[in-house]
């Protein structure tokens, strides 16, 4: 490189690096992924969906309405119009870290058990009273015990019914250097009560259509498109906890509908997929978040009323989380 | 008008450095602490202890090593006073405090922090430093590398720190997401292995994470051992000399696949016309890169794609500061002003 091409890339380098501090001080999103149009940027600053991407990228909204967040992409609102779907997601355009468990040698000691909802917020709740906030939490007991008694430590985000915020949730969880994070939930979907089914979600841009279009719906005015919204989400996910989130996810999934389908042939598998909880984005391990029913259903709201059948959750989602760590611990013995 | 000092800062995970403009450099352990109680405070004499001696004193301290995992922990208020101690402390020792020889507000800092804390908590990291000094930039510590070495160009940039490896391509703009990689497979995690291995095979010796570190500092290797690792620590109270050449090996060569795999995969996304000149381009830099032998593996993985050139920086500690240095002073005053407040 001549001296004087050096410097011009020189002064460019610098020119980005300051604009990129400005854009910080304004508090937009990295330049990769900004819409060109000015007036889109002005909106875009305004949108409240735009300010939970942000919060991905940035991380400060969190601080301020860790419930509101949630509020905005939990399950409950998003999936009106369930497509019954098998496990599996397509692939994105860029590509996660190929990292493995094995090349990082993982091993699982430290379980955090975190119990949905809690205090003044019930969760789902349905006709006949049952709300989500205690079977969370009764099944939160049970995993731990099972996980206890079978050599792991436990750390439970929440032991009673009390109101934990999900900032406070995910700082219990990476301070207590947790191996691993599992979210307890139920779901309630409201238009399709004659359905229910299991799913298990790991944090990523989503791969369900309904949000893709909820997501559209809101971007008219915020300036980003689908598109750019899922490579911003990527782009945050390109680490190696992502591989072991879905891997963890999966081996859960599998576990929960397998072994409840048994005791209820109807419930459907609604698979692993996606999704930007901010629980998951906050925490530091491999994280997923378990919806292990269906409020909206009436029989299934009659068996979650049942303990055998809470019981049966627990183990479940307990041997989904050994499977995982199994393989974890054996591919480290044998020293791949 | 008043003298600039213009500085450069390496936030580290693990060790933090200052290069600034009157020709002074300085590196501490990036270790915040403070007096748990009373009469610890007795004792040390102080209400904040930073680097070697927060270290050596941790029992008497809360102790706080905030950019764990390269990254700023949010809601730890601990985590950004400590920050914000370690940010005062390089700045005191080059002369810039209340009563020193130069004030804040004459100050032009450049820090560099690891590239996930910018990609995951870049505002947070801005309010977090706010008021410290004047005018402030805050760019990836890789960056900072490659502007110091005058890399700007078909060059990528392997820092193998405490806490994460980065990797970033650089290729004539300032690094966006796609230029940057971050792996949690570094110093920390090997260190973590290398005390697991050991405890499995003596598990009645009485070994900590920080000896640990202090064998790895001394022997790592990958490849072929040049010679047995032997060290000595307590096994039931009696000194006993140990051999850990396996361990040590199996370690340190944890870092290969995931690192390799990551380089080999930034590479080809580079556009196909310049692909060979990356490869023979690549600098190794950061603590984890003095693990011998590793240029040499690194070079053997990119064998598979037609051959490439590692290179290791000597003089690591300083390099990230140095080229935050430069930066604050190549960049015009009207930028600068621009960042002021
Ligand atoms: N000879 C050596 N061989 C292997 N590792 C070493 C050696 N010397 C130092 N290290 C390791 O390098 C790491 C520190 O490197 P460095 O100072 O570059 O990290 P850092 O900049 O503080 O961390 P980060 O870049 O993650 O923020 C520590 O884990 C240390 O144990
Ligand atoms: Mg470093
Ligand atoms: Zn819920």
């Amino acid at each position: 490189m001549t001296a004087a091409r050096k410097d011009r890339v020189k002064r460019r380098l610098i020119q980005q690096a300051f604009a990129d501090n400005l854009d910080t001080i304004r508090g937009l999103p990295p330049r990769a992924v900004r819409p060109r149009n000015r007036n889109a940027r002005i909106w875009m600053r305004r949108a409240p969906l735009l300010l939970l991407f942000l919060t991905l990228a940035g991380s400060t909204y969190l601080a301020s309405n860790p419930t509101s967040v949630r509020d905005t992409i939990g399950p409950a609102k998003i999936v009106m119009n369930r497509p019954a779907r098998s496990a599996g997601v397509p692939p994105t355009s860029i590509d996660p870290t190929p990292v493995t468990a094995a090349a990082l040698q993982l091993s699982v000691r430290r379980v955090i058990v975190d119990a949905g909802h809690g205090g003044a917020d019930p969760g789902a709740t349905s006709l006949l009273n049952v709300r989500e906030k205690d079977i969370t939490l009764d099944i939160a007991e049970r995993l731990e015990a099972l996980l206890k008694k079978n050599g792991f430590e436990v750390v439970a985000t929440r032991e009673s019914d009390r109101l934990i915020p999900l900032r406070e949730r995910a700082r219990i969880a990476n301070e207590s250097n947790g191996d691993i994070f599992v979210s307890i939930h139920v779901n309630s979907i409201i238009k399709h009560t004659a359905s229910h089914g299991i799913e298990t979600y790991y944090l990523g841009a989503t791969s369900d259509p309904t949000l893709t279009r909820l997501a559209a719906d809101e971007n008219r005015v915020s300036g980003y498109s689908v598109a750019d919204l899922r490579k911003l989400l990527d782009r945050l996910y390109a680490d190696a906890r992502r591989g072991e989130s879905e891997r963890l996810a999966d081996e859960v999934q599998r576990q929960l509908v397998g072994n409840l389908r048994a005791a209820d042939p109807g419930l459907e598998n609604w698979g692993v997929k996606r999704a930007p909880f901010v629980v998951l984005v906050a925490t530091d391990m491999p994280a997923i978040l378990a919806e292990i029913g269906c409020m909206s259903n009436d029989t299934e709201v009659a068996r979650l009323h049942r303990p055998d059948y809470r019981q049966h959750i627990a183990e479940a989602l307990f041997q989904g989380i050994h499977a995982y760590a199994s393989v974890a611990d054996a591919s480290q013995k044998k020293g791949i | 008008m008043p003298e600039i000092l213009h500085v450069g800062i390496d936030l580290g995970t693990s060790r933090s450095s200052i290069s600034a403009s009157n020709g002074e450099r300085f590196v501490v352990d990036s270790y915040v602490g403070w007096p748990v109680d009373m009469v610890a405070r007795k004792v040390l004499k102080r209400g904040v202890l930073i680097g070697h001696e927060a270290v050596s004193n941790r029992t008497m301290l809360d102790l706080h090593r905030p950019l764990e995992r390269g990254l700023l922990k949010e809601g730890s208020e601990k985590d950004v006073e400590a920050v914000r101690e370690l940010l005062k402390h390089l700045l005191g020792l080059v002369g810039v405090s209340n009563g020193g020889s130069v004030s804040a507000s004459n100050v032009r800092a450049v820090v560099g922090v690891p590239a996930a804390a910018l990609r995951t908590n870049k505002q947070y990291l801005r309010n977090s430093m706010k008021g410290i000094v004047d005018s402030l930039l805050i760019v990836s510590e890789p960056f900072a590398v490659a502007y110091g070495l005058d890399a700007l160009l078909h060059t990528l940039i392997i820092d193998i720190g405490a806490g994460t490896t980065d990797f970033c391509v650089m290729r004539g703009r300032y690094p966006t997401e796609e230029d940057q990689r971050t792996l949690t497979v570094a110093g920390d995690s090997i260190d973590a292995q290398l005390l697991k291995l050991i405890e499995e095979r003596y598990p009645e010796a009485n070994v900590t994470v920080y000896m640990v570190r202090e064998w790895k500092e001394k022997f790592s290797f990958v490849g072929k051992a040049s010679q047995k690792v032997i060290v000595t620590a307590p096994v039931k109270g009696v000194p006993t000399q140990l051999d850990i050449t396996n361990e040590m090996k199996a370690a340190c060569e944890s870092l290969l696949p995931p690192v390799n795999e990551m380089m080999l995969d930034l590479l080809a996304r580079v556009e196909p016309e310049f692909q060979e000149r990356v490869r023979n381009n690549i600098i190794l830099s950061g603590g984890g890169g003095l693990t011998r032998g590793l240029p040499q593996a690194l070079e053997a993985a990119l064998n598979q794609v037609g051959g490439g050139k590692v290179r290791y920086m000597e003089d690591p500690v300083f390099i990230g500061s140095d080229g935050g240095l430069a930066l604050a002073i190549d960049a015009p005053d009207g930028d600068w002003e621009k960042l002021s407040g």
